[in-house]
């Protein structure tokens, strides 16, 4: 009788939960919108976007699409996002120290690749920004960027019928606000996942590396890869890696937002993804070689207080380390990802 | 008019529940899963859970808090031109902070209500229609009421906000996400910034540099605010400018005509303008 009473007792909570959880379930997808899987590639970490915040959906993925290729975002139309986030350079600005901004203006950094942007929680080289959603304001608001006001942005897109029936697509009605451009903005970029290289194929059995790109890849985890992660080819950490400051910029990086003088001159660790099409190199862009890459870390590392002590000795590289370095380094161009039509600019 | 004192006892009819009498033990069984049941359907009222079970109908209010934009006592205008602590002639020309996270308290009964946690507001001194905040509160007699100055560190790192929190708000840092809980801007001849210009946007949400502050406000002597439903109450709290400029820290703007990042500054001046509130009426 005690464990009838028992069982029937847990059947009932059982379903209350049940009941429960999906009465709670907060939905903020809109109705008629279709979901967009997010594909986890096998060889990928858990990623730390949010999805339940932020539901991708194919309708808000194609206005972010849109959106990003939009000059209308910049003060004189001339700045989209793609004009700095070009996809056959994997979203660099391809050959450019520095990106061009409103009225003949330079940027002060090399602008950074934007893929795998699901695994990072922090942006920018100094990690000043702490969600995706939040990234598209710096470059839309910057004097030297694309030199917009965020009421003028919205009043612009408001006033257009195609926008306006896109968000309703997207988020059940066609009211415009800044909430729902940046959320579907971050649907477009975090989709843009890099995970198709050589590389790749080879960590899920499709391929194999040539002896000389084995013997690079040998180096490179004997020599980078703490700094330089796999599978994401950075550790997301901040870190001084030997780098004089710049007179000109005097960019303290990382410092400038902690106010903590231990974190002067510390940069966030790039991807080695899509190294070969990403040139110029390091956040002011000052080597446009890997053999100054390479110089830099066998024998031009400054020493500092705040120098990372993986590099208090420099990293030797004999020729013959770099000559398969740069072979390994091959097999990490996505050429899917730079030439898939879904992040392309659309028609 | 609903009696305050039903709700008050029907308020009540979950702590009588818990309280009830150990039982024999299939009736202890099903009272236990019966306060599951009530734990896991109530689990979801998230919007007024820490109202005691109280639920106004949406969109409701039963109290109303006026901030008023003042300089010493006499209410803010752009047009003046005011003497601060210091002796250093100013005016202001932006005079905006952000208050949420509204607790009543009453020290009797040691009961804090949290009120409407879901809510934010942008008191700026140029639009006085921001500066009634309306809220839905418990009926019950407080005598202190609390809130946050400023934006919790859970908004400042949940993406993009809307409403009051819409970044397009202009109280928002892009290159360093963050908001700015408060602005004081103005000018003064004893500035060395161009034009004379002194700005203070306080903001740093975590660690050393918050600068979040949460004051806990007196009503004046004797008065409670008795909030009952149906009625509407008020409480008129003061916003004084010149408690920027001092107490704890000194805030000369000769010295120190600007602050617009998180930072040890940043902190000084929230400590300071922490104290720039004052209830000066309750009205039922």
């Amino acid at each position: 009788m005690r464990k009838q009473l028992f069982t029937i007792a847990i059947i009932i909570l059982m379903v209350a939960i049940a009941v429960q959880v999906n009465s709670c379930k907060k939905n903020d997808s809109a109705p008629g919108t279709s979901a967009l899987t997010f594909k986890v590639p096998v060889n990928f970490p858990t990623p730390s976007f949010d999805f339940k915040g932020n539901p991708i959906t194919t309708q808000g993925f194609e206005l972010g699409r849109k959106l990003f290729y939009d000059g209308l975002l910049s003060k004189d139309g001339n700045f989209p996002c793609s004009s700095c986030h070009q996809q056959f350079a994997a979203f660099i600005t391809y050959d450019h120290d520095f990106s061009h901004g409103f009225n003949n203006q330079f940027t002060t950094r090399n602008a950074p690749g934007l893929f795998n942007l699901a695994w990072q929680k922090e942006f920018q080289w100094d990690g000043g920004i702490n969600h995706l959603e939040l990234q598209p304001l710096a470059p839309i608001t910057a004097p030297n960027e694309m030199a917009e006001d965020i009421n003028h942005v919205i009043a612009k897109l408001s006033a257009d019928a195609n926008y306006k029936s896109m968000f309703r697509a997207a988020f059940g009605t066609e009211e415009i606000n800044s909430q729902r451009m940046l959320k579907a903005l971050a649907q477009f970029m975090v989709m843009l996942v890099s995970a198709n290289s050589k590389y790749d194929k080879i960590q899920r059995g499709e391929a194999s590396f040539t002896s000389i790109e084995q013997s690079g890849y040998t180096t490179f985890q004997a020599k980078c890869s703490t700094c330089h992660k796999e599978p994401l080819f950075t550790d997301l950490s901040y870190r001084n890696n030997g780098l004089t400051l710049h007179p000109q910029l005097k960019d303290y990086g990382r410092m400038r937002i902690t106010h903590n003088s231990a974190d002067s001159i510390k940069f966030k660790v790039p991807s080695l993804r899509n190294i070969m099409i990403t040139f110029p190199y390091m956040h002011d862009a000052r080597f446009y070689t890997l053999d100054q890459v390479f110089n830099h870390y066998a024998g031009g590392v400054v020493q500092s207080s705040t120098l990372d002590p993986l590099l208090k000795n420099g990293i030797p590289l004999s020729p013959t380390e770099r000559f398969n370095l740069k072979a390994f380094f091959r097999t990490l161009t996505d050429s899917t990802f730079i030439k898939d039509g879904r992040f392309s600019q659309p028609q | 008019m609903i009696p305050s004192n039903n709700v008050r006892k029907s308020g009540m009819s979950i702590e009588n529940i818990i309280t009830l009498p150990t039982m024999k033990k299939p009736h202890l069984l099903f009272t236990s899963l019966f306060i599951s049941l009530i734990a896991i359907v109530s689990s979801c009222s998230k919007e007024y859970s820490a109202n005691g079970g109280y639920k106004p109908p949406a969109d409701s209010f039963n109290l109303s808090i006026n901030f008023t934009p003042v300089v010493d006592t006499i209410k803010l205008s752009f047009d003046s031109s005011y003497t601060n602590f210091w002796k250093e002639p100013f005016n202001v020309t932006y005079f905006k902070f952000y208050v949420s996270n509204f607790d009543l308290i009453n020290t009797d009964s040691n009961r804090i209500y949290h009120v409407n946690p879901d809510k934010y507001f942008l008191v700026d001194a140029a639009d006085s229609t921001s500066w009634s905040v309306k809220l839905a509160a418990v009926p019950f007699r407080y005598n202190r009421i609390s809130f946050l100055i400023g934006v919790d560190s859970i908004k400042n790192v949940s993406g993009a906000q809307t409403g009051a929190l819409d970044p397009a708000k202009g109280m928002f840092w892009t290159w360093n996400s963050g908001y700015i809980m408060a602005k004081l801007e103005g000018n003064s001849p004893v500035s060395s910034l161009t034009n004379g210009k002194f700005e203070y946007h306080i903001g740093g949400f975590s660690g050393p540099d918050n600068a979040l502050r949460k004051p806990t406000l007196l009503f004046p002597y004797g008065q409670f605010s008795e909030i009952l439903v149906g009625s509407k109450s008020t409480i008129n709290i003061n916003a004084n400018v010149q408690a920027w400029f001092y107490n704890p820290h000194d805030l000369k703007i000769k010295e120190t005509p600007s602050c617009t990042t998180p930072g040890p500054l940043a902190k000084d001046i929230s400590e300071n303008y922490s104290k720039m509130f004052t209830v000066t009426a309750i009205t039922n």
